[in-house]
């Protein structure tokens, strides 16, 4: 059931409240559904997140099935309703404030390695960026571009490392360089 | 709609059974208050000195009953707000009803102390302690009936209702210490109800909620 149930049973919003007091199930949730635009109208005006405003309600849902027994038959409604509601949003409020000041956020927390460099954030993503951009280079040409681009080493160290020779690195540096500039249309050198 | 407000409508409308309404604060109030007179009434009849304090106040009587009257009216009107304040929507002024009559209660007992001493050198102030003693005594055995109507409502906002069922409690026992008291106060012993007084409002303010706030 997903509609009002006060303009179902077309009871004013009191009458449906003392016949839930007497165990009417059906005017109990027709009353609670009817409740639930005033309560999130009352709710909104305190509280920010759109989360929140339907915690408060669910709140304040509970609590009048806790405090149902103190609607007095044939006074106004809806000073009873606001006081409930707002007590929940001012609770949801604090706890929200209560949480806001515990959790703080410290970047130092996420460390995780003892070089400072691998605890930036933006590190694993340039190194996705890397891989993905040198995918396309033959093997000779990424070993290449990897040791005298990336690690900048010499070109005799990195012959050593690799054990391809100095001439060849030179040629496979200029061919992935002109692939990476063709695929990623940039024309700003090495 | 929201799908799990819409699933505790159902849970919840399949739990309410019948519940029976609360009575007006009006009558529960009233009704309490006879408890806590015929129980104050009956300790004074049995052990109050009520020859003592009319020799005390011989002569001042009017300044007695104005003291006596405010002590009464702070229990009465504090005991009232409440029962008013554990009701969701009632008016929020009842939080404040009773500080007048508190006011006019130290007010008056300042008085007092004045007239004393103008009439005999000041006291030691012993009797301090058994006044500290007595209020908290009587207190104690007061509370739990208070407390046990008050948390009948199951208030959405137990605090204010602790810190005036505390004041009503605190003024009601004051009210009995009159007729047990020593026949002289002094600043001191002032002082040292005030102190008293504050201490009951502040200990069921602090246990407002394991009090009041059942589940």
């Amino acid at each position: 059931m997903t509609t009002s149930g006060n303009e179902e049973s077309g009871a004013p919003l009191g009458d449906l409240l003392v016949a839930a007091q007497h165990g009417d199930a059906d005017a109990y949730r027709a009353f609670l559904f009817a409740v639930i635009p005033f309560a999130r109208a009352v709710a909104r005006r305190r509280c920010w997140s759109g989360d929140m405003v339907e915690d408060v309600v669910q709140d304040t849902l509970l609590t009048i099935h806790r405090v149902r027994h103190t609607y007095e038959a044939g006074r106004p409604i809806k000073p009873w309703l606001a006081a409930i509601v707002v007590r929940r949003s001012i609770d949801a409020v604090r706890r929200r404030e209560r949480l806001g000041r515990r959790e703080v956020h410290d970047a130092v927390a996420l460390e995780t390695f003892a070089d400072p460099a691998a605890n930036e954030p933006t590190g694993a993503d340039n190194r996705r960026s890397v891989e993905r951009m040198t995918a396309s280079l033959s093997q000779g040409q990424r070993e290449a571009i990897e040791l005298v681009k990336i690690r900048e080493m010499t070109l005799a160290d990195a012959s050593r490392a690799s054990g391809q020779s100095v001439a060849s690195l030179k040629v496979n540096i200029h061919r992935a360089m002109k692939k990476l500039r063709s695929e990623f249309g940039r024309g700003d050198g090495e | 709609m929201n799908a799990a407000t819409d699933q505790l409508i159902e849970r919840l409308a399949r739990d309410g059974e019948t519940v029976r309404p609360l009575r007006s604060p009006v009558v529960r109030a009233t009704l309490a208050l006879i408890i806590l007179a015929l129980l104050s009434g009956f300790t004074i009849l049995m052990a109050g000195d009520i020859t003592g304090l009319r020799a005390h106040y011989a002569g001042r009587e009017t300044l007695l009953a104005m003291e006596m009257l405010a002590m009464l009216s702070t229990a009465i009107v504090a005991v009232l707000a409440a029962f008013f304040a554990s009701i969701p929507g009632r008016s929020r002024r009842w939080l404040a009803a009773p500080v007048p009559f508190l006011l006019l209660w130290f007010g008056l007992s300042g008085a007092g102390c004045l007239a004393d001493l103008s009439r005999a050198p000041p006291a030691t102030g012993v009797v301090s302690g058994r006044c500290l003693l007595f209020i908290f005594g009587t207190s104690a055995a007061l509370a739990p009936w208070l407390i046990f109507r008050l948390a009948r409502a199951r208030p959405i906002e137990p605090l204010p209702v602790a810190l005036l069922g505390g004041l009503g409690i605190a003024a009601t026992s004051a009210f009995i210490l009159q007729f047990f008291h020593a026949p002289r106060l002094t600043m001191i012993d002032l002082l040292v109800h005030i102190v008293a007084v504050a201490s009951v409002v502040g200990i069921l303010g602090l246990l407002n909620r394991p009090l009041l706030a059942r589940p």
